[in-house]
């Protein structure tokens, strides 16, 4: 279970502070509008943002004195999440070892994370040559072999077509399923996640301002802000 | 716009007009009288031989430091006298290359603290004069200018693959493969290509600290075949040699995928995953020391002029600093307006579709124009034009002219990149607003040129004001700037008062560039 309790992020033109409860294995969606501190609440949780107060855990553990390498989480940006110069293979190997030197059986897991994202056949390909999604997929074969069980993406498929992006909502709810992870996704379309998210909170503000399973979230009426959010 | 497609790009024209300045000036000095020579004889090959391993090891030691040094002060952001450091390095790359001169005589001359200190422990530190001394001039000038484009150009690292380091638990090895060896790569065949012409054609270093005809360059050896010989056909025939080889250089470069280094911008922090390295602390605070031992005291050096300030009231000073400055302003107008017209000539394309081969064309001859002999083509022009008026009345004339010449490469640098933003970014809205002529500039262009603009001016101002090339040839009589006066007072060995005006040259090159940053 992953619970901040007034986890808060000080800055001089803006305050963030999160309270947030997610069972293990679920998938919670983040929406809300722009500038209302989605992304600082999950760099927050992977230890990219200077945190002031509050508390944080994940399965009983403390995370908060943790570097960001020694937090359980992988965390996928919306952009950049790969290095140009190495291949789809090199990028997701980047993941068990950075100095890129695999063993056999280290190999076997990169390529069960590519097979995993359906991307087997473009395993020598650079950033370059990959279309966006290909590209995002190549980031979550890397989450998958890091097998760290928190994954947070942020805005992860914002830049796709509606198709491919429902297409790779699925994708991550059957590996969250298959590998037992905790997922957290900010997502600015909120009817993309409805099908899949267990949970879905409503941040606006700086704060975790409703929190709840999609149906009754995303229902008209729930609350003004709310309404105002998703244009009823 | 009707009518602009009959009529060739105003940029286009003055690249024209260029090329037939340099070519006339060749013709001027071939037909001025002298031996003709279009074979360079052994003499010549054994300059240009010498001159290209003295650029190669220039290159390569300016490379390694600068690179070093870019990356302990991205990894150091904050220390006791970073701030220091960073102002002396800009100084460096600003200052007048006969100031770095003065300085390097300063500290290792014969009776300079340092081989005094040496000859009090018993040992002898070998004379500056010579090839090292070159080279470590060269350094000293180079050095900083690769730390602050690899600065930026490393600060520029999306933050996401800096995180993505930090969360995938780079050490410092995989810091330098995956994050910084990239950036490094893409830089430096530019950095080296600038800095090879600059060396392999420089002059005022290569004449003070050279030691003897075996470091010469072909610059030095055009300047003896004017001012020693007096024989203009043959000083003709190495310029045209010195043009020849700097293109077949800048092309055999671009082959490889050379452009010009883009100006540094503002380096941002960003919490580096190697930061925590104990290894990396120690070689980072080593190569910091170095660069302040090798950088600081040259650039400091001028501060022992500050007593010697009151000496320099008088009416020659004043008078040598007053046309200085109306020598460099007029050479920056000139280098800006030249570096504009070709930029936008390199971008113009019709709705905005970008031509890269066109603008790469222009990039290399920018490039090609560092390697431009400035004593051949302004004794040539002299040569043309006497007769037309009084020595210093052509001078004032043609200094300038030469100056922005030499000015352009590295104004262009500052221009070309935002103007092709510009066009890339709002090329096509201004384009379908119908925004064009003075609408265009006022609304469009001049909100993302003013500060490189301003940059620009104040940079060519800065190397037009410490030029001391063509005004050693041209200088004297009625013509005499800071730079001259200075060189006039070491070889007199007046070293303070020498130093009082490098002193002044050093701090208006960097008032101007300071200027520029908070423009």
């Amino acid at each position: 279970m992953l619970e901040l309790n007034a986890l808060t992020v000080h800055y001089p033109d803006f305050t963030g502070c999160y309270s947030l409860t997610v069972p293990r294995g679920a998938l919670c969606a983040v929406i809300g509008p722009s500038g209302g501190g989605k992304t600082t609440m999950l760099h927050a949780i992977a230890g990219f943002e200077p945190v002031s107060g509050g508390t944080l855990s994940f399965a009983g553990r403390n995370l908060l004195p943790l570097p960001p390498a020694g937090r359980p989480c992988s965390l996928l940006f919306q952009d950049n999440n790969l290095f140009p110069h190495l291949t789809a293979e090199q990028n997701v190997g980047l993941g068990l070892k950075p100095g890129l030197s695999l063993s056999a059986s280290e190999r076997t897991a990169v390529a069960e994370a590519l097979a995993a994202v359906e991307l087997s056949d473009e395993a020598a390909r650079r950033p370059g040559e990959l279309s966006g999604g290909q590209r995002q997929r190549v980031a979550l074969a890397r989450a998958l072999v890091m097998r760290r069980p928190l994954l947070l993406l942020d805005e992860p498929f914002g830049a796709l077509d509606p198709g491919l992006r429902k297409a790779m909502i699925n994708l991550t709810d059957r590996l969250r399923r298959e590998h037992d992870l905790t997922v957290i996704m900010t997502i600015h379309t909120p009817a993309d996640i409805a099908g899949a998210a267990d949970l879905v909170a409503f941040v606006a503000d700086g704060e975790v301002q409703h929190m709840a399973p999609p149906a009754a979230l995303l229902r008209p009426g729930h609350s003004s802000a709310l309404d105002a959010f998703m244009g009823v | 716009m009707a009518g602009a497609a009959a009529l060739p790009h105003p940029g286009l024209i003055a690249a024209g007009l260029l090329a037939a300045l340099i070519m006339a000036a060749l013709a001027g000095l071939a037909s001025a009288g002298g031996t003709a020579t279009l074979m360079p004889g052994p003499y010549l090959w054994g300059v240009v031989r010498g001159a290209a391993s003295q650029a190669a090891l220039s290159t390569v030691l300016s490379l390694l430091l600068g690179t070093a040094l870019a990356l302990a002060l991205t990894r150091r952001s904050s220390f006791p006298g970073r701030r220091l450091l960073m102002a002396v390095m800009t100084a460096a790359t600003v200052a007048p290359t006969i100031v770095i001169i003065f300085g390097l005589v300063a500290m290792f001359g014969r009776s300079a603290p340092l081989p005094a200190l040496a000859a009090s422990l018993g040992l002898t530190l070998p004379a500056i004069y010579g090839l090292h001394g070159i080279v470590l001039a060269h350094v000293v000038m180079n050095a900083p200018l690769v730390a602050r484009v690899l600065m930026a150009a490393v600060a520029a690292t999306p933050a996401e693959q800096t995180r993505l380091g930090q969360m995938l638990r780079f050490n410092p090895l995989d810091c330098l493969r995956h994050l910084d060896g990239p950036v490094i790569r893409r830089e430096w065949p530019g950095l080296a290509a600038f800095i090879f012409l600059l060396c392999f054609t420089s002059f005022a270093v290569v004449l003070s600290l050279g030691g003897g005809p075996a470091n010469a360059t072909l610059e030095v050896a055009i300047y003896q075949a004017l001012k020693l010989d007096v024989d203009f056909a043959r000083a003709a025939g190495i310029a045209l040699l010195q043009i020849m080889l700097s293109l077949a250089f800048v092309l055999a470069f671009s082959a490889i995928g050379a452009r010009l280094p883009d100006a540094p911008g503002q380096a941002r922090g960003q919490t580096r995953p190697d930061a925590g390295s104990r290894l990396l602390f120690w070689i980072d605070g080593a190569v910091i020391a170095c660069a302040m031992l090798l950088i600081a005291p040259v650039v400091l050096s001028v501060l022992s002029g500050l007593g010697q300030l009151p000496s320099l009231v008088g009416a020659d000073v004043a008078r040598a600093a007053l046309t200085s400055a109306v020598l460099a302003a007029i050479a920056a107008a000139l280098a800006v307006l030249l570096a504009l017209l070709l930029a936008s000539a390199a971008e113009a394309a019709p709705l905005g579709r970008a031509s890269p081969g066109r603008a790469r064309l222009v990039e290399l001859a920018v490039l090609a124009l560092l390697g431009l002999p400035p004593f051949a083509l302004v004794t040539g022009l002299f040569v043309l034009l006497r007769g037309t008026g009084s020595v210093s009345g052509i001078g004032l004339v043609l200094v300038p002219l030469i100056n922005a010449l030499m000015a352009l490469p590295f104004v262009y640098r500052l221009l070309a990149p935002p103007l092709r933003q510009s066009a890339e970014r709002h090329g096509r809205l201004s384009t379908s607003l119908g925004l064009s002529g003075v609408a265009h500039l006022r609304i469009v262009a001049w909100p993302a040129l003013r500060r490189p603009l301003m940059a620009a001016l104040a940079l060519a101002a800065a190397l037009s004001m410490g030029d001391f090339g063509v005004i050693a040839l041209f200088g004297g009589g009625d013509l005499v700037t800071l730079p001259y006066l200075m060189a006039e007072r070491m070889g007199a060995y007046r070293l303070d008062e020498a130093g009082a005006i490098a002193l002044v040259l050093v701090a208006s090159a960097t008032a101007l560039t300071f200027l520029a940053d908070r423009a």
